[in-house]
């Protein structure tokens, strides 16, 4: 006999809403019906009604940990548009936002991961250091949430000494290597816990579109970052990790490896970070003219690709903004990797696609 | 600022995609005159690009215009078309990345997806109002 199990759209340990509807036989699901929605803001009818300027503050609202890859994208899709060009500073400047804030949604990802898997030392060891990725972000922006560091043409905030970081990345480095990495990558609870729960295939990953760690743990080796580079990224070294056993254990090897790679691309662009301005010439707000036309942006949020198509009619209020977020196309997913699996581990599953119902609603 | 790689439109020729291309603002874009969705939409599952959205706007002739995006070795493609009398064939049997897209494009703009067994709210509930961010303030 089969039942459905409905879970949520509230859940006691998760702050955002969403309902699974579970069809079980036993213990075995075999099928599950995702619905979203709870958290709509209505975000692009509204980015339609303000103008450019008001228009950053609000993408950089669409969601409270990957805030600054919003309102990035949508900068560099209007400097598009205007046919603006950053300083140099200011790209590197973003390289270091962008990365710190992946290492901080990473670490949040890890420790959710780590207490659902049942590894409670490793929850706390990774928000410990989460914090101090937040207070570096917070000494850089003077904010935790929503940096406000990007504007059209640049960055508003200069990031007066690079070695202070550098020397936060020295700990963070270590901490990563010492603490995370060898639980999740050689430990044999988590890999009994996790090896071969929640299978995304290959197939099944790029029939759905989905993108970023999700997919590059299911094979798919696609980051925008490499594939068409924005900021300084074309001037920085990095890998792109990938694996193919498209498990639950594949998602921890990825997201940790990414951590690595993350404080090997902060250490380049701090120690690389050119001098001179950090903003172009603007005019003053109310005089910015956009003239008519489409731009599409990308960036290579923590969770994956963020396209931002902005269009101009020639007036202060853009016609049309189209945000399209990872989660968005990575939740419907979890249908796949639930599907013959037990009642008990579906929760890590869902969890292991790192969603974000605050990005997926907008 | 994102810019394109040289000899793109030469592969894109090469794998069968024709001419007509431009790169402009991010994109590789093309408007064939009269575009056939679900034969384009096969095109490109057949040369195992990823579908990454449908951006809809409204037009002045009340018709909405729709870009179907894919990344196709890296590069974002741009298909523009219109609907027809506010329809348009669906390509989520095709691609069932474009299920959640095509229910959303509904809700906010009244496009309707023809040959769908159903297409049910995303973001709105059951029964709520149609065409929410359209311009024009008025909701079917």
């Amino acid at each position: 006999m089969s039942f459905r199990i409905p879970i949520g759209p509230y859940h006691p340990a998760l702050e955002e809403p969403y309902k699974l509807e579970l069809v079980c036989d036993g213990e075995t699901v075999r099928d599950a019906v995702m619905n979203v929605g709870f958290n709509f803001r209505g975000i692009e009818y509204l980015a339609e009604r303000r103008n450019y300027l008001q228009g950053i503050t609000l993408v950089e609202r669409v969601c409270g940990i990957c805030s600054n890859v919003h309102s990035l994208s949508y900068c560099q899709a209007v400097e598009q548009l205007i046919g603006a060009e950053p300083p140099e500073r200011a790209l590197y400047i973003r390289v270091i936002l962008a990365e710190l804030e992946r290492l901080h949604s990473h670490l949040l990802w890890s420790g959710v991961a780590a207490k659902l898997i049942g590894f409670k030392t490793i929850f706390m060891a990774c928000f410990t250091l989460r914090e101090r990725v937040m207070d570096t972000l917070s000494a850089i922006s003077g904010n935790r949430v929503n940096y406000g560091m990007n504007c059209i043409g640049g960055v508003n905030r200069d990031i007066a000494d690079p070695q202070a970081v550098l020397n936060i990345l020295d700990e963070l480095e270590r901490e990563i290597a010492h603490t995370i990495l060898p639980i999740f990558l050689h430990d044999r609870s988590v890999e009994a816990r996790c090896k071969g729960v929640g299978i995304l295939t290959t197939e099944q990953a790029q029939a759905m579109g989905a993108v970023g760690p999700l997919a590059r743990a299911s094979g798919i080796g696609q980051d925008i970052r490499k594939s068409a580079p924005y900021c300084a990224y074309d001037r920085l070294e990095f890998n792109v990790p990938v694996e193919t056993t498209c498990d639950v254990r594949a998602r921890l090897v990825v997201h940790s490896l990414e951590m690595v790679e993350s404080c090997r691309i902060l250490r380049q662009a701090l120690r690389a970070l050119p001098a001179g301005p950090i903003c172009a010439k603007m005019p003053s707000v109310g005089r910015l003219k956009v003239p008519a036309g489409t731009a599409i942006s990308r960036a290579e949020a923590p969770r994956g690709e963020v396209l931002y198509q902005i269009t101009s009619d020639g007036t202060d209020i853009p016609s049309r903004v189209r945000v399209r977020t990872p989660t968005f196309m990575n939740m419907a997913t979890v249908r796949y990797a639930v599907i013959g699996q037990e009642l008990a581990d579906s929760p890590l599953i869902q969890a292991s696609c790192d969603p974000c119902y605050s990005c997926t609603d907008r | 600022m994102n810019t394109a790689p040289e000899n793109f439109v030469q592969t894109l020729q090469e794998l069968g995609l024709g001419g007509g291309w431009e790169w402009k603002n991010g994109s590789w874009w093309k408007t064939p005159e009269a575009m056939d969705v679900r034969a384009s939409a096969g095109q490109m599952i057949a040369l195992k690009a990823r579908f990454v959205t449908i951006t809809s706007m409204e037009q002045p002739d009340k018709e909405i215009r729709l870009d179907y995006q894919w990344d196709l070795q890296g590069q974002l493609l741009s298909f523009t078309t219109a609907t027809a009398k506010q329809r348009i064939p669906t390509i989520a049997d095709l691609t069932p990345a474009a299920d959640w897209v095509e229910r959303e494009t509904r809700e906010y703009l009244g496009i309707e997806f023809t040959g769908r067994e159903s297409t049910e709210p995303l973001m709105t509930r059951a029964g709520d109002p149609i065409g929410i961010n359209l311009h024009k303030e008025v909701v079917k």
